[in-house]
């Protein structure tokens, strides 16, 4: 049972990576707290579920699609929004309430457009029958959606470390100022991270009716929970730290379920106030971020 | 003082009067709790700047204190009033060390424990003290007017704090160490416990609102008490009229409740739509509030 | 014969580290009541470092300050203020939201000096530093200049007997240079002591003879201002620098 919670913890660790991947590259790069997040997930979560209903699609063609689509539409969004946002005294705090805002109108619009029924899309569409992996049998759908969340964490990782766009994206996660100073163009850099982010939140969202279970417009304030935890955990504003966050709280979580069922649903929570508490910069962070 | 006569006085005696001449009582309760829970979140991100998105964790902590008194205590009402107020300024103090946090780290925190609060109270596990997601029942204490009553006298209480705190010493000092907590402490003050006070107070309001909520409604579930449309209303509410002022939170409770009530309750998502876009235009074209448009122009809002 | 009393402020062998940089490499100096001693050096030398952690913003890494004869250790800023320990800001840094007599009233209710004489009212206050006709402004409504004064006014509001002064003159024109050095003169001739770090040699000149030259976290001179500026390593310092005065 131990070694099934285990290895299932180290899945759903690489998935919920994923889910705090994007919200953390945004803050890294703009320290702006996205906090409609979770709600761009959902997003990407009905794209999956209307293009399999409506046109069978399985994900794996709505995946990129939705990274792509994610992506051309989170430029404009940028430059409507940041560049304003970003004059005031005070970003942070306001693009905190500012995307709780925006949170709150696509929440609104979800409802109106979707309805509020739960809806799931069938795990037989990622393959038939259970999964053997180290003598555990698994779902075949964890299992692939844990692996498309590894490559896609790997993916970014790649863009960071081997990409010119990438070195001046993680220039200016060092400094902004001296960035600034240097010429970078900030606001295409920046564009381009907050496009990044809303598309792994949608690729997140894609694989989200096999791993969180079925999808509703309300889902997006538990998963943003999930996200800040992952992040916090690992951390804040080091994309790549999000993989030590998610491996901690996957693991966490399915050993709570396996041994403290009732008392699963607390984690995330007290692993954030904890974490934020003991060692505020993360646990693998140095960047001091006290008032 | 003049501005809670000029103000405060005049919204508590409407609302005493309006019972004579409108039945819904339970849509005026539910103005008068909103009113207070703007005022007590003005008391803290107004004066203070922390933003506590958790803030239901102490209403909730309210409701819940009130119902385990009159449980398992066999309290009267008006103990039972003053444990919920307890109840939250204890979650408070535990919660205290989270103000060492800045900005949006506070906001996410303290979400994050009033979920967590949420889920205790809530678990099946302590059905027994708390009756888990069953919900509570207190209909031996229920008596609906009396129970406005007592919202009226908080509601009272915390405009005359709250217009307190805009012009008293401590209020002010609260407001500088908002705007700079390193001058503030050169001049000479407390900014840390000062702070602390402010957290403490905002709680003891948010208490006590919950604690007359579950009072005048008897019958509630841990997702009622703990429904985070309370933090988001109160949020928006005094965003919306102006944080730091005694008036704009209550236009923001009286405009905007009141447009709730004309379109909300029939189709929550219309609602929810309008204050999203609301908020959006508020930070991005007035991030301080109606009350900024007259302060603007050097109009002082009391 | 009783012995003389302890200087107002000593600070010993001060250290300041942020990471591997040492802001401040064991500083030393002392102030009598009345005294004026200037603080010079370049960018970066650990001027403003010193006046921070005098003021309590930072706790020192090494070293003791003495104010009065009691060593400071971790005392928290707020409580040096009710010392009588106070300072100006390099860029000031009023209550933007307040009311300039708001701003002051604020210092003189919470930081007065235990025990401070001579209260000087509030209005005097005002108008000695001509903010009287700007009293129920806004203090983020107030231009610069007025602001330094706002940040003078809150710091003397508390009735200081240490009064730490950054880089005042910055942005004054000639006129307001010269009242500002008047006042400062006037407060060292009523026994306040002044540490003052400036840029503007002309302006500290005015005030004191006594000056003290920093380079990279440490005294490099101590001496009148004119044999400072014969001297050949203090030269050398500021030689490159866009600050020599």
């Amino acid at each position: 049972m131990l070694a099934h919670a285990l290895l299932g913890g180290v899945i759903y660790g690489c998935y919920f990576a994923l889910v705090g991947l994007g919200l953390n590259l945004v803050f890294g790069v703009m320290r702006i707290v996205n906090l409609a997040h979770g709600d761009v997930l959902m997003l990407g979560a009905y794209a999956a579920f209307f293009l399999f209903h409506l046109f069978g699609l399985s994900p794996f063609i709505a995946a990129p699609v939705v990274i792509v689509g994610f992506f051309l539409l989170g430029l404009p969004f940028y430059y409507l929004v940041v560049p304003r946002l970003a004059l005031a005294k005070d970003a942070e705090m306001l693009s905190l309430i500012l995307f709780f805002g925006i949170q709150q109108i696509i929440e609104a619009l979800a409802a109106i457009a979707f309805g509020s029924s739960e809806r799931s899309i069938p795990g037989r569409v990622l393959g038939i029958g259970p999964f053997h992996l180290l003598g555990e049998t698994l779902s075949r759908a964890w299992v692939i959606g844990g692996a498309i969340a590894a490559a896609a964490v790997l993916a970014l990782y790649l863009y960071l470390y081997h990409t010119r766009s990438g070195l001046l994206t993680r220039a200016v996660m060092a400094s902004r100022e001296e960035a600034l100073a240097s010429g970078i163009d900030m606001h295409r850099i920046s564009a381009r991270a907050f496009a990044i982010g809303l598309a792994l939140a949608g690729l997140a969202g894609v694989f989200a009716p096999f791993m969180l279970g079925s999808v509703t417009p309300a889902m997006g304030t538990s998963v943003n929970l999930a996200a800040f935890a992952v992040i916090i955990v690992g951390s804040l504003g080091n994309p790549l730290g999000t993989v030590a966050g998610g491996l901690i709280y996957g693991v966490g979580l399915l050993l709570m379920q396996t041994y403290a069922s009732a008392w699963a649903d607390l984690l995330p929570n007290l692993l954030l106030i904890g974490v934020l508490l003991v060692r505020p910069t993360g646990l693998l962070g140095r960047r001091v971020r006290l008032a | 003082m003049r501005d809670f006569l000029a103000v405060g006085l005049p919204v508590v005696v409407i609302f005493a009067l309006l019972p004579l001449i409108y039945a819904n009582q339970l849509l005026l309760f539910n103005f008068v709790l909103f009113l207070i829970l703007a005022q007590g979140l003005n008391a803290i991100y107004g004066f203070t700047g922390y933003l506590p998105f958790g803030y239901v964790g102490f209403f909730g902590a309210g409701a819940y204190g009130f119902a385990l008194a009159v449980m398992h205590l066999a309290a009267p009402p008006g103990l039972a009033l003053a444990l919920a107020g307890l109840a939250a300024i204890v979650l408070a103090m535990i919660l205290t060390p989270l103000l060492r946090l800045s900005g949006a780290y506070f906001a996410i925190a303290n979400l994050a424990a009033a979920q967590a609060v949420y889920q205790v109270i809530a678990n099946p596990a302590l059905q027994e003290i708390t009756k888990g997601p069953y919900g509570v029942s207190l209909a031996s204490v229920f008596a609906p007017r009396l129970s406005y009553g007592a919202a009226l006298l908080i509601l009272a209480g915390v405009f005359a704090l709250v217009a307190w705190l805009r012009h008293g010493r401590f209020g002010l000092a609260l407001q500088a160490g908002r705007d700079d907590p390193v001058s503030a402490a050169m001049a000479g003050i407390p900014v840390v416990s000062a702070r602390i006070i402010a957290w403490l107070i905002s709680a003891l309001i948010a208490g006590l609102a919950g604690g007359v909520f579950a009072w005048h409604i008897s019958v509630f579930y841990p997702e009622t008490a703990f429904d985070l449309s309370f933090s988001i209303f109160a949020i928006v509410f005094t965003l919306f009229g102006g944080a730091a002022t005694l008036t704009g939170p209550i236009a923001g409770v009286l405009l905007l409740y009141g447009l709730y009530n004309l379109i909300g309750i029939s189709v929550p998502q219309y609602f929810q739509l309008i204050y999203g876009a609301l908020i959006v235009g508020l930070v991005l074209f007035l991030p301080r509030g109606l009350a900024s448009l007259l302060q603007r122009r050097g109009i002082d809002v009391p | 014969m009783s012995p003389e009393p302890p200087p107002l402020l000593a600070v010993d062998r001060l250290v300041k580290r942020f990471g591997g940089f040492r802001a401040l490499d064991g500083v030393s100096f002392s102030l009598k009541a009345g005294e004026v001693l200037g603080l010079v050096g370049p960018n970066g030398s650990g001027k403003t470092t010193c006046i921070n952690t005098i003021s309590g913003l930072y706790p020192p890494d090494g070293g003791a300050v003495r104010f009065a004869g009691e060593r400071l250790g971790g005392l928290a800023p707020h409580r040096r203020a009710r010392l009588g320990i106070n300072r100006t800001f390099q860029s000031p840094r009023p209550f933007a939201s307040l009311t300039v007599r708001q701003n002051v009233a604020l210092a003189a209710a919470y930081g007065r000096r235990h025990g401070a004489g001579g209260t000087v009212s509030l209005a005097a206050l005002l108008a000695m530093l001509e903010l009287d006709h700007l009293a129920d402004r806004r203090a983020e409504d107030l231009n610069s200049a007025q602001q330094k004064q706002l940040d003078l006014a809150r710091a003397l509001a508390t009735g200081p007997r240490l009064l730490l002064v950054d880089e005042l003159a910055a942005g004054l024109n000639p006129a307001e240079l010269t009242r500002m050095a008047e006042r400062l003169a006037a407060l060292a001739r009523d026994g306040m002591a002044l540490l003052v770090v400036e840029h503007l040699l002309s302006f500290l000149d005015r005030l004191t003879d006594r000056v003290i030259v920093m380079n990279a976290g440490r005294e490099i001179f101590e001496g009148t201002l004119a044999a400072a500026t014969r001297e050949p390593e203090v030269v050398r310092v500021f030689l490159g620098s866009d600050h020599a005065g």
